[in-house]
């Protein structure tokens, strides 16, 4: 195993302290920080596949999340130097009337760890929010939660908000109750029954 | 025939005269059926059959309601957790939890754990014992009821937290869950000693999400189910059944439940994949399944699939005479009062054995 792949290895273990150990070897051996970086997004993409088989669960995404970002911690002084920024910018939210979060983080943990910018407006959300803070950010995607069942005519208005406003970004919705019939009725681009797939249909939503 | 008589020949496999009944509703859907020519008592029209008789759950600051800021809509207060946390004000549903009081190992071991032990008992012996007589009275199937490991980490610590130890600190991760689980089981005894005669035990902690468990069967297998089983063996010990609620997608797990001693699974969440019309022929015989009707079915105001959902699935759970109707979580207020009760005219109708 070469030391990217063993830096990989260690966001799939969820091995916070030798993911950090190795990105910064990586850097003082004079990697280039964008091939330190696909090799920290392979670790996440390796984790969301095996929750997406069923072969790891919300602890093993949580812990390699985790080591992520403190790799990134790490190495974004030197991506910033460099001007690599992310490409796309996510923006991301509960619905209003909607307290719940964890379901939301783990969205926008995922979408950190494929190098999107993610900006989370946390739960409770206004539909003007939403679209307030995809127009200031350029946001290319836009993420809606509910967790209840009595918060989904909020988020059919949210994305009657940000149609009205015509906004460029793709609108993701996923959450407990909602499916993809639902999402469909409420005009989104896209549902995400989980935080892995959320990944791969945000990435095939900006790359469209 | 009596909600307790029904109840009990329902985890006999008897048939009942009609198939027990319980269910539950936001706030909501009960204010919105209210202006829709609903009145009175809702669990009595329902027929629920069910009564508890108290609510054990363990925490460290019983009492504790600071309020730390406020808004029109909210507050947000620090609770008996030790846990900051925002509430609506004037709707229903849970918490959001800002911060956790209890972050660590350390935080647990010096404070919260000691604070917790101290707080024992978490349950009020005499108002218990008064309401198992009217339950009794009512001739309600009465229950002790009480949290389990997920359910009282994540008030504790958190899903993050916990979930995150059950892989690196696996040791804390079990002190916490034995802990509590502990205390749940000596609130138990305390209210047995009152002379009390519950018919059963009814557990909630939810530990599942749509797509699945929180953790994977083999973790759960070896540092949950141990507690779990223990409070089903519990149960068992004093000659009652155990039911066990959890939301989410938990096919995978009802061998395990099976072997800790469950007896009955509830709510049984449709749109996460849970299935009575799959489940009783596989397990019915050895797991009562309680609920399961979609409540997003229910929102669609739609007779026919209304008709389509309830049927099938109360012929599917009362084959084996296993089954209690209950919506498959808390009836949403997209449901009319009209549906609602062409629901129950439903349960009426097919839910009858015609003993």
């Amino acid at each position: 195993m070469n030391p990217l792949e063993s830096l990989t290895d260690a966001v799939v273990r969820g091995d916070r302290r030798e993911a950090v150990r190795l990105t910064s070897e990586q850097i003082d051996g004079g990697s280039p920080p964008k091939e330190i970086l696909a090799a920290l997004v392979a670790g996440m993409d390796t984790v969301g596949d095996r929750f997406q088989r069923n072969e790891a669960f919300v602890p093993e995404m949580l812990i390699a999340a985790r080591a992520m970002t403190e790799s990134m911690a790490v190495l974004e002084p030197l991506l910033a130097a460099q001007g690599i920024r992310p490409e796309h910018t996510a923006v991301i939210g509960t619905v209003q009337g909607d307290l719940h979060d964890i379901g939301k983080n783990l969205v926008a943990m995922m979408w950190r760890g494929a190098h999107f910018n993610v900006v989370d407006l946390g739960t409770n959300v206004a539909a003007e929010d939403f679209v307030n803070a995809a127009k200031d950010h350029g946001a290319d995607i836009i993420g809606l939660s509910a967790l209840l069942t009595t918060t989904m005519p909020a988020m059919r208005q949210t994305v009657q908000s940000i149609r009205e406003a015509g906004l460029h970004a793709k609108v993701i919705v996923g959450g407990a109750p909602i499916t993809a019939e639902f999402a469909d009725s409420i005009g989104a681009d896209a549902f995400a029954p989980d935080a892995a797939t959320g990944v791969d249909i945000a990435r095939k939503l900006v790359s469209a | 025939m009596t909600g307790k008589e029904r109840v009990d020949r329902m985890f006999r496999r008897e048939e009942q005269d009609s198939v027990p009944r319980c269910d539950t509703w936001w706030d909501e859907t009960v204010l919105r059926w209210r202006t829709e020519g609903f009145a009175g008592d809702l669990p009595l029209f329902v027929g629920n059959d069910f009564h508890p008789l108290s609510w054990s759950d363990p925490r460290p600051f019983v009492g504790r309601q600071e309020t730390v800021a406020e808004d029109g809509a909210t507050r947000t207060y620090l609770d008996e957790w030790g846990n900051t946390v925002r509430y609506w004000k004037c709707r229903s549903g849970t918490p959001e939890h800002v911060a956790f009081g209890c972050r660590t190992r350390e935080d647990w071991e010096t404070t919260y754990k000691p604070k917790l032990l101290e707080s024992w008992p978490f349950v009020k012996p005499a108002a218990s014992f008064e309401d198992f007589a009217v339950g009794r009275r009512n001739g309600r199937w009465t229950y002790l009821c009480g949290l389990e490991t997920f359910e009282m980490t994540r008030r504790q610590v958190g899903d993050e937290t916990f979930l995150m130890a059950l892989i690196e600190d696996p040791e804390w991760a079990v002190d916490m869950s034995q802990t509590m689980s502990d205390l749940v089981l000596r609130d138990f005894e305390l209210l047995l000693e009152t002379g009390m005669e519950p018919d059963g035990v009814w557990i909630y902690g939810d530990m599942a999400y749509r797509g699945g468990p929180m953790c994977s069967p083999s973790m759960y297998r070896e540092l949950v189910w141990p507690d779990h089983h223990r409070m089903a063996q519990w149960a068992h010990d004093h000659g009652l059944p155990f039911i066990f609620h959890t939301d989410g997608n938990v096919n995978s797990l009802v061998p395990d439940y099976i072997a800790a001693g469950f007896d009955c699974l509830q709510p049984l969440e449709a749109k996460a994949g849970m299935d009575v019309r799959l489940l009783a022929p596989a397990v019915g015989d050895r797991l009562a399944l309680f609920g399961n009707i979609d409540v997003m079915t229910m929102a669609t105001n739609d007779r026919d699939l209304i008709e389509e959902e309830v049927v099938s699935k109360l012929r599917a759970g009362m084959k084996g005479a296993g089954y209690v109707y209950h919506s498959d979580h808390s009836v949403p207020p997209s449901v009319t009062w009209d549906t609602y009760k062409f629901i129950l005219d439903l349960v009426d109708c097919h839910g009858n054995y015609g003993t």
